[in-house]
């Protein structure tokens, strides 16, 4: 799997099959993001779509040094989801779904906090087999340390490296990464 | 200050285990493990979350088609029409074509299912020129290579190439809107020849598609142009 830093330079080069790659690697996360924020399957493929085409034409505009594809890419589809929803507004037909649609219910359901999950999610992907493995027991199954440890027949050592190491490399990403740290200033001195 | 160990904050951020008192008298002053904690916490909250995106189904493949597409025009759009324009005016008039010695046959050759038809001029075609074109080479193309054209009022449209680089797919020549370079009409591809008639489809606006373009294109069913053009020139009358 090539890295980001590579994925890149082809791009930069005018390699299409990077934008490819790039797409079968975070099509699906940009759909994702764009289908939550504007709750319509139709319009978020409208958006995926001109998502990567910006991205094609605007390739030179991306710095690996500061932040992965993944998060510039999200970055992108965030704008031309705002676009979209301020021509709707326009439009006028559709100024109350906007208004709906701006203030989730659920306040969970964030820009940031979906593009946060989507950059944590990809990080995990990224861990070393065992460790992902071990982390996802943690996450989803609810699993203690302990029960990990008999259901994977790891040493309880084992499973306690894998996942501080884990949770560690998550927090990493997305302290680099995450739309609430790229919004504010990034840093060690977030606002708690 | 003995602050709490790695091992335990992720303990506490996944709620494994709840804080001893000492723990929270500690984390009360210290803003360094709070700060450690309460990040731990907000991962283990987003890595429950994971679950829900850790196996997106991937996007149809037809909307990569029509980015495919969209990118195709926009690099069409890039290429450099009116420097082509400029150089036009510095470059001596191109040798017309020189009669060829009369072919032994004229092979005539249709292609069974394609309207492309593949002929080798010989010469004693009289047919009124109704415009022809000089076709330069891009800058990313070797200064030898070059072409002509001219319609024919027939409604054909004869291409003389030269010096094309090598493809390891095929030459296709297009009619190319040079105000919106995006719009345009595929007239057939060029099968390695140095020379083919193509038809011009009927009702084809040569005022507006004036320019001819002779693109490298792969084989790789994409039925839009690859944005690599080779040769370019403006139709005059
Ligand atoms: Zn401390």
């Amino acid at each position: 799997m090539s890295s980001d830093d590579e994925l890149a330079e082809r791009l930069r080069a005018g390699d299409e099959k990077a934008l490819r790659t790039a797409y079968e690697r975070h099509g699906a996360a940009v759909l994702y993001l764009a289908q939550r924020l504007l709750g319509n399957r139709a319009d978020a493929e409208d958006v995926t779509q001109v998502t990567f085409v910006a991205a094609w034409t605007g390739r030179d505009g991306y710095d690996p040094q500061r932040g992965t594809l993944l998060s510039w890419l999200l970055g992108i589809a965030r704008r031309k989801v705002v676009d979209r929803l301020r021509s709707a507004a326009r439009d006028d037909r559709a100024t109350e779904t906007v208004r709906t649609q701006l203030a989730p219910s659920d306040d969970r359901e964030t820009p940031e906090r979906i593009v946060d999950r989507l950059v944590v999610a990809d990080e995990l992907g990224r861990l070393p087999e065992e460790q992902r493995r071990t982390l996802e027991l943690a996450f989803y199954d609810d699993l203690t340390h302990p029960q990990i440890s008999a259901v994977t027949g790891l040493p309880l050592g084992t499973v306690k490296s894998h996942i501080r190491r884990g949770m560690a490399s998550l927090r990493r990403r997305w302290e680099v990464d995450g739309a609430a740290f790229g919004s504010r200033s990034a840093g060690p001195s977030r606002a708690l | 200050m003995q602050h709490l160990d790695p091992d335990r904050l992720v303990l506490l951020a996944l709620s494994e285990e709840q804080e001893e008192l000492t723990e929270s008298d500690h984390l009360a002053q210290c803003a360094g493990c709070r700060r450690d904690l309460d990040e731990f916490r907000e991962v283990a909250g987003l890595g429950a979350e994971c679950q829900d995106v850790h196996d997106l189904p991937p996007p149809p493949e037809r909307l990569w088609r029509a980015i495919e597409s969209d990118i195709g025009r926009t690099r069409v759009r890039e290429a450099p029409v009116t420097d082509l324009a400029e150089r036009r005016i510095h470059r001596k008039p191109s040798r017309r074509w020189a009669p060829l010695i009369a072919a032994a046959a004229a092979a005539v050759l249709a292609i069974a299912g394609t309207v492309t038809i593949d002929r080798v001029l010989d010469g004693r075609r009289t047919e009124t020129v109704t415009a022809r074109a000089t076709l330069s080479p891009l800058p990313t193309v070797s200064a030898d290579a070059r072409g002509s054209v001219r319609v024919l009022a027939d409604g054909e449209m004869e291409i003389d190439v030269s010096n094309l680089p090598l493809t390891t797919g095929f030459h296709e020549v297009w009619l190319l809107d040079p105000d919106d370079p995006t719009k345009m009409v595929a007239l057939g591809n060029l099968s390695d020849r140095p020379r083919v008639v193509l038809p011009v489809p009927p009702g084809t606006d040569l005022n507006r598609f004036r320019l001819v373009d002779v693109s490298d294109e792969p084989h790789d069913g994409n039925a839009t142009h690859s944005g690599n053009s080779l040769l370019r020139g403006t139709l005059t009358s």
